[in-house]
């Protein structure tokens, strides 16, 4: 019972966030300057023709009615189309302006879902990297600190927090592409293309990871439950396992949520530095083309996934720590 | 006859702060005896030590802490010797430990159930999950604890500090220890909360045979449940008797210290200190029908919203130049009382009004004139004062709030202040974290009173202090009551105090006032079951006039969320018939002003009789 009200309520709110977000980008899109139909049909079509094509996809309607026709799409599913992209493959652009097959333009949901698993498992990847090295050293550092492997946890946060990615992306792909041709660096052909821009992204989160994770272990074990289990004749490693880490992977799970949510927007530099095939290029390509649809469509996308994340974030938090209340 | 070794046996136990033999020393030389079914009650105040001896005796000092010489013999071994594993087994299985903070003491995450059940596998591992299940159920039973299959399921935040306490109680017996070690265990409970724990540890010594090692900072507590008592300061071993000949005849001039700091309900005449109220006069503070009621909405944010009724119907003046009382224990309404009186938050029902006025029909200009009448004391002396601001500052503050002064005449107002409540010139320019508790509450006290209000409200203000910086800020209050003719309003769990310094108290009980009485009458002859209850359950080395067997049923105060009808009081109540639980009784006059809410008062004296036996 308490579940299905919480799903409903933060569904809900969801919704709403949701479609808050999708009116601002729209709104936002159409007031900035640039005409996208002008980059449609190319610098050398005539004047009308730019007018008729605007007014046939209705981009000549008022914002409202252009956003409530466009809602109406998205609620059954339909982003919409590309300006540019065909269905075929290769961006069309520059002078094609006579051509018809307009049609067959990409649509934005299918540009998405084929570019969104690269990125979920960059995402994936990079997590599953930042949580093997930060755990243990995390974990670490709190049960001891004020020592060393407080200090070590704190040293390489501090390190790892201050290497600029893009620079980390193109060291690493040097070392171990060029120089030791152990890892593949640019484009996807295989999960192997996945592993450098993960390695990048894992340091950016790692120093996250340490701080929460030394400063609530830390925090736990100061507790007087943690003290007492030593008295009620509990042992060191299940206190340790069965109560303090439990205890400590709430605030962790929130940070991981949100981290993920990040990751999930795309991380526009590190893949563009390796031209990894995922939601950031993607993104990168829309932005620079005007591409209208594509944009909204992947603003939609990643902000439902973030509410969805958050929500999950929170359910599983709760059943962790029962006090929590949502 | 033969000779047995004691069960617990500390010979020349001595704990330093460090490894250093010049560290500070914390224990000296400390040796008692304990045998298997005794009580041994440890009192002593704060820094005497107690809790680092509760500790040393089940192996587990924290650093810096560290036995420097001496031994503790448990069945004839001495267990400071043993290899921390080997002292694991021996906590938990044949030492039982309770600590002072039932609260904190099991995982917020894990059910209560589980958690006792972890523990009893943990020092017994050849017991199945089954079976401890059905032990822990079974003895949960035996503390009392109502539906425990139910209750063994729930989460430690959904048990009231007293149900946490008896869990604990089961957690420390699961594992049939011969010794239990219980270290203030009723310190952060109610008094009539406390003494049903008491009851209860008495009656499981009895049952399982276990010996205790009773801990508590006060006397009247210790004396209550121990067969000897064990007296320390600062670290020394003063006195070691049998209760009763202790109190009779106490033999070291600490001990008759601790004995003269303690409050009297019953034998000194206090009349001297109450100023009785003015037959005539008109109310400073006029409470009438006051009632607040707030909203729960459940947790799944769908469904019908809870009702909780913090403060029910509460009626009654305050008059100018009286020190007015209001007693009752956690969750009984006092501070929402509190929110209210100030006008922090505004009542659903009723009318407070202050000096003639009603305080909520005024403007935002006359509200800030009604609050520079009516000043405020909170109890908490750390987290009420600002940490950063100096003594001084924090002092002058409310002359600045109100527009009163210049920069030199607010300094040299609250230098006045400061040296009216005691505090060195030199406190002025310092930070409050250089200062006392009890140094701080006379900041608290100075910052109320530098606006010279009529009325001052005491929320808990002495609550956090020993007995004797209480005594000494009592003495303080009355002074300057003497001087500026305040009005005190105290609000309070301790009777004791209540019984020193106010002329007429209200209880209250779950939101309502159930009684309104002069002081003397209050003591001598409560016209509420509930007043009687709680004037057993005080803690006192007085002869008893009320026996806490007598006046209290089992039991805890139902919530205050969705309250049946009836009586509040009904399900703890020795009396209670039935119209109790059908009807709430409103208050009835007893003469002399007084008032009490109770069926029995409107009875026929008989029929009381009856219902009483």
């Amino acid at each position: 019972m308490f579940i299905l009200g919480f799903l409903a309520r933060r569904l809900a709110q969801g919704a709403l966030i949701v479609f808050l977000v999708s009116f601002l980008i729209f709104t936002l899109l159409r007031v900035i300057p640039g005409d996208p139909v002008r980059l449609m049909v190319g610098g050398m079509a005539p004047d009308e023709l730019v007018e008729q094509i605007a007014a046939e996809m209705g981009l000549r309607d008022p914002i409202p009615v252009q956003f409530m026709r466009y809602m109406g799409g998205v609620v059954q599913g339909d982003l919409g189309q590309s300006f540019i992209r065909p269905a075929s493959g290769a961006a069309v652009g520059g002078a094609q302006f006579d051509d018809a097959t307009r049609s067959e333009r990409a649509r934005v949901l299918t540009l998405i879902a084929d570019t969104a698993p690269f990125t979920i498992q960059l995402a994936l990847l990079s997590m599953f990297f930042a949580l093997l090295v930060a755990t243990p050293i995390g974990v670490y550092g709190g049960l001891n600190q004020g020592r060393w492997p407080d200090r070590l946890a704190l040293y390489i946060g501090s390190l790892f927090v201050s290497l600029p990615n893009f620079w980390l992306g193109i060291v690493l792909a040097l070392l171990l592409s060029v120089h030791l041709g152990w890892l593949p660096a640019i484009g996807y052909q295989g999960f192997a293309y996945t592993i450098l821009p993960a390695i990048v992204l894992a340091v950016e989160i790692i120093p996250f990871i340490l701080r929460t994770l030394t400063v609530s272990v830390a925090q736990i074990m100061r507790e007087s439950y943690i003290s007492a289990a030593y008295i009620r004749g509990l042992s060191r490693t299940r206190i340790i396992f069965a109560h303090a880490l439990k205890n400590a992977s709430v605030p962790l799970l929130n940070l991981l949520g949100v981290q993920f949510s990040m990751l999930l927007g795309g991380v526009l530099v590190v893949e563009f530095i390796f031209d990894y095939p995922g939601l950031g290029l993607l993104t990168i390509n829309a932005v620079l083309q005007r591409d209208f649809p594509l944009i909204q469509g992947i603003a939609i996308v990643t902000s439902a996934a973030f509410v969805l994340i958050n929500i999950i974030v929170d359910l599983v938090s709760t059943s962790i720590d029962p006090r929590l209340d949502y | 006859m033969t000779v047995e070794t004691p069960l617990l046996e500390v010979s020349n136990l001595s704990v330093r702060a460090g490894r250093d033999p010049e560290a500070s020393l914390i224990l000296n030389e400390i040796s008692f005896c304990l045998e298997a079914r005794r009580i041994l009650g440890v009192i002593g105040g704060g820094g005497s030590g107690k809790t680092t001896l509760a500790r040393a005796v089940v192996n587990w000092l924290a650093p810096p802490l560290r036995v420097s010489s001496g031994e503790v013999r448990f069945r004839g071994q001495d267990i400071l010797r043993f290899a921390p594993e080997a002292s694991r087994s021996l906590r938990g299985k044949a030492i039982g430990y309770i600590g002072g903070d039932p609260a904190g003491a099991l995982d917020p995450t894990l059910t209560v159930g589980t958690q006792i059940v972890e523990k009893l596998r943990a020092v017994e591992p050849d017991v199945t999950r089954q079976e401890a299940k059905e032990r822990v159920i079974e003895l949960l039973a035996a503390v009392r604890i109502p539906t425990p299959s139910q209750r063994f399921n729930e989460y430690p935040f959904q048990y009231s500090g007293g149900m946490m306490q008896r869990a604990m109680i089961v957690d420390a017996l699961i594992s049939k220890p011969e010794l239990l070690v219980a270290d203030s265990i009723t310190q952060p409970l109610d008094v009539t909360v406390g003494a049903q724990i008491l009851r209860l540890l008495r009656d499981l010594t009895e049952q399982f045979g276990t010996a205790i090692l009773f801990i508590s900072a006060s006397l009247p507590t210790v004396a209550d449940v121990s067969d000897d008592i064990l007296v320390l300061d600062g670290g020394q071993m003063v006195e070691l008797r049998p209760t009763a000949e202790l109190i009779r005849a106490p033999g070291h001039p600490y001990t008759k210290k601790l004995m003269d700091e303690l409050p009297m309900l019953w034998s000194k005449d206090l009349g001297a200190r109450l100023k009785p109220a003015p037959a005539i006069a008109e109310p400073i503070l006029r409470v009438s029908n006051v009632g607040k009621t707030y909203s729960i909405s459940p947790r799944s944010g769908i469904g019908r919203a809870r009702r909780l009724q913090a403060v029910r119907n509460a009626s009654f003046d305050v008059f100018a130049g009286e020190n007015f009382g209001v007693v009752g224990e956690s969750g009984c309404g006092k501070s929402s009382l509190m929110r209210l009186l100030t006008a922090l938050e505004r009542p659903d029902t009723g009318t407070i009004t202050f000096e003639g006025k009603n305080i909520f029909d005024q403007g935002a200009a006359a509200t800030k004139a009604f609050r520079r009448r009516m000043q405020l004391v909170l109890q908490d002396p750390y987290s009420s004062l600002p940490p950063q601001a100096s003594v001084g500052d924090i002092i002058a503050e409310p002359l600045l709030i109100h527009g009163l002064g210049g920069r030199a005449a607010r300094r040299a107002q609250a230098m006045e202040m400061l040296r009216e409540v005691g505090l060195p010139a030199a406190c002025f320019d310092e930070l409050p974290m250089t200062l006392t508790a009890g140094q701080r509450q006379r900041v608290n006290v100075a910052r109320a009173m530098i606006l010279e209000p009529q009325l001052l409200i005491m929320d808990e203000t002495l609550s956090a202090l020993d007995q004797t910086e209480q005594g000494r800020l009592l003495d303080l209050f009355e002074r300057l009551q003497a001087q500026h003719g305040f009005t005190y309003l105290f609000i309070s769990h301790d009777i004791a105090m209540v019984r020193r310094v106010c002329a007429r108290v209200a209880v209250m009980y779950l939101g309502e006032v159930v009684e309104l009485a002069q002081n003397e009458r209050l003591f001598f002859d409560p016209g509420h079951p509930y007043s009687r209850a709680l004037l057993s359950a005080a803690p006192t080395l007085e002869e008893r006039r009320y026996r806490s067997e007598d006046c209290l049923l089992e039991g805890e105060p139902p919530s205050p969320i969705d309250l049946p009808p009836g009586c509040a009081f009904a399900s703890r109540c020795p009396h209670v018939y039935e119209t109790c639980l059908k009807r709430n009784p409103a208050l009835t006059d007893r003469g002399n002003a007084d008032r009490a809410a109770c069926h029995l008062l409107t009875q026929g004296s008989a029929q009381q009789k009856d219902h009483a036996q």
